[in-house]
């Protein structure tokens, strides 16, 4: 137990030098740092609108993020929720330009269906490669990054294209407004419905089941789970399976939702902001839930910002990127460097 | 055939330099993702010294100043501090590319992108037509690129620091017993990963154009990642996978004014990233030859969760 709020104090520290190496950034840079305090504040709880857009960012990072979560609980580093949320995302946009005449629900239902497992998919290919030949995911997974988002940008800019936008941007056609499930806001019954059962679903699995338990196994040391009988590549292909899943269904919320179409390389950081979510969250369900919510704030910040100081989008992948590279830091084994030291000192 | 085979070289060489910079990463067993972050800070920093200095030279060595002292704190976050290198590492190219991005408004008051007068000499120039196009108004490091290359392998198979370094790589735990402090080794590996990278910036920015644009690098920093990976951590054979990634992207853009209408640009822009699958797959061989490698790089990158 001492260890979990070990982890959760150096984990809120090294966030907050994070903040504090950006924040130091954008003084030098002549902002005042008061003003992007409030803005973000404003732009992410008390202005109109704010906390709704809070919520609509939160949900890709949620999604995603618990994906993460699945993969890297079981030792599998999966950073390829970018990939498959863009095939996500195009699956359910074939099908819903495909069959435009249809029911509603019924295609709503299909797409989604065509999402996850198009995500599922995207990730179940480096899963296989991972577990039959021991293929590094991390390359592979970064690889099919990039595929995916070629072919975001194959669709988006040929076969799927609206041909009347005029935008420097390839943008594809908009699907009916009868397929979606939220307006522009992004947020709506429905959505909150979905997202807060997979919430409960993905803890009931990770937290209450013994697969969730056998899971943990792996990742803890896979030879010793393998050596207890458990099946560790079908353990493998299931949580790639599942991580892929969710950045396949977070693609369908966010077509049906908000977006109502696709836009070459949109939200180009989610992956990545995902990664960096589950990783805040100490890769627990409900910890992932507290940081997908404070860093869909500062999404929803960063587009607020400009209205009261000019701030840049950038400043926020900055900031994420700051999180990133110091989020791992292990105090713990920092200290145990450090430890053949103590006889000189003694000796002192 | 011949304008291909200059837009190869044009965009082969900042691969091939940031290809050599994950060379010495990995022989020193760092899975380097940082490559894209430092790329794009080079590529910067060069055009911001080189306008507020009015010397190109200056710039480079600016760049090349800013990008060590960049993979100094990366060494330090990843070695002393015990990050997760994969992580940090994408933190870092984040870093990268939000920073200059940040910074080209702060600096330069403007969003997207700046021209820049500042640029690389180009030695041979004037020729318009004939195979000797091929090398015309190619910058200087266009033309230094293959003796760096020469001089990556020289350091890395012939001199005492290569050797050294290999065995760090391959297994720290000996190396270490052989009174070869594997942290230093990094360190040292990593700052002429960050030189490497700057210059490899610098051609992209001051060489092969004359700007410096927002997220300029798209995703070059990866692909030279993956040259490494595809030249089997051998500076010859990073450089090779370079030239033909430069090549891939050099048909990419010629069917994109010429063959559009048969094979969509996005295809041929995907070829290095699935040819890595593969070659990481059917490398099966390679796999295990390198399991040593692995164990290697085993102590930075397992993770603790």
């Amino acid at each position: 137990m001492t260890g979990g709020l070990q982890r959760l104090g150096s984990t809120i520290v090294l966030v907050g030098v994070s903040f504090l190496l950006t924040a130091l950034v954008l003084w030098i840079s002549g902002y005042g740092v008061g003003d992007v305090f409030s803005g973000t504040v404003q732009g992410a709880i008390t202005a109109t609108g704010a906390a709704t857009s809070t919520v609509r960012w939160a949900i890709p990072l949620l999604l995603i993020g618990l994906g993460v979560v699945i993969g890297f609980r079981a030792g599998f580093f999966n950073i390829g929720g970018q990939g498959q949320f863009y095939m996500g995302a195009c699956a359910a946009l074939v099908v819903s330009l495909g069959w435009r005449g249809g029911p509603a629900t019924l295609v709503i239902l299909g797409a989604t269906a065509a999402a996850v497992l198009a995500g599922s998919a995207w990730s179940l290919l480096p899963g296989y490669l991972r577990v039959r030949f021991a293929t590094d995911e991390v390359l592979t997974t970064l690889m099919m990054n990039f595929i995916g988002a070629l072919v975001l940008q194959y669709l988006t800019a040929g076969p799927m294209r609206n041909p009347s936008g005029t935008g420097q941007t390839a943008a594809s056609e908009r699907i009916p407004e009868a397929f979606r499930i939220t307006d522009s806001s992004g947020v709506s019954a429905t959505v909150l419905l979905l997202v807060g059962a997979v919430i409960v679903l993905v803890w009931l699995l990770l937290d209450r089941t013994r697969f969730g338990l056998t899971m943990t196994l792996v990742g803890r040391n896979p030879t010793m789970a393998r050596w207890q009988g458990i099946d560790v590549s079908r353990v493998g292909l299931v949580t790639f399976g599942l991580s892929g899943a969710l950045a396949g269904l977070a693609g369908a919320v966010e077509l049906h939702g908000p977006g109502a179409r696709l836009v070459t390389g949109f939200s180009p950081e989610v992956g990545f902001t995902a990664v960096v979510v589950a990783l805040v969250g100490l890769l627990s369900v409900w910890g992932t839930v507290v940081a997908a919510i404070f860093f869909g704030g500062l999404q929803s910040a960063i587009l607020f910002l400009p209205i009261v100081t000019d701030l840049p989008p950038p400043a926020l992948v900055l900031l994420h990127g700051m999180v990133a590279f110091l989020v791992t830091v292990k105090f713990r084994s920092a200290r145990r460097r450090r430890a053949p030291l103590a006889p000189e000192a003694l000796a002192d | 055939m011949e304008q291909i085979l200059a837009t190869t070289l044009r965009s082969a060489a900042p691969l091939v330099l940031v290809a050599t910079a994950g060379v010495f990463a990995f022989r020193a067993g760092i899975f380097h993702l940082g490559l894209e972050g430092l790329m794009i800070t080079g590529a910067f920093t060069t055009v911001a010294v080189g306008e507020a200095t009015g010397s190109v030279e200056l710039g480079i060595l600016a760049a090349i100043g800013v990008c060590m002292a960049l993979s100094a704190v990366y060494w330090w976050v990843i070695g002393p501090l015990g990050a997760n290198v994969i992580i940090a590492g994408l933190g870092l190219t984040s870093i990268g590319l939000g920073g200059t991005a940040f910074a080209l408004g702060a600096i330069f008051d403007v969003r997207g992108s700046i021209f820049t007068d500042v640029v690389l000499p180009r030695p041979v120039r004037g020729i318009t037509s004939g195979p000797g196009v091929i090398i015309a108004e190619q910058s200087i490091l266009v033309w230094l690129t293959p003796l760096i290359v020469l001089a990556a392998w020289v350091v890395l198979r012939r001199s005492r620091f290569g050797l050294r370094l290999a065995a760090v790589g391959e297994y720290p735990f000996a190396a270490r017993t052989a009174g070869v402090n594997p942290s230093i080794m990094r360190l040292q590996a990593l700052l002429i990963s960050g030189a490497l990278c700057a210059l490899g910036g610098a051609e992209l920015s001051v060489g092969a154009l004359h700007n410096f644009t927002e997220n300029m690098t798209n995703g070059r920093g990866f692909i030279a990642f993956v040259a490494v990976i595809f030249g089997v951590w051998h500076p010859i054979g990073a450089a090779l996978a370079g030239l033909f990634f430069g090549f891939a992207d050099a048909v990419g853009i010629q069917s994109q004014i010429n063959i559009t209408e048969r094979v969509p640009r996005e295809f041929v822009l995907m070829i290095p990233f699935v040819l890595t699958i593969f070659a990481v797959w059917l490398g099966g061989l390679w796999r295990r030859r390198s399991l040593e490698a692995e164990a290697g790089y085993a102590e930075l990158r397992e993770p603790d969760y």
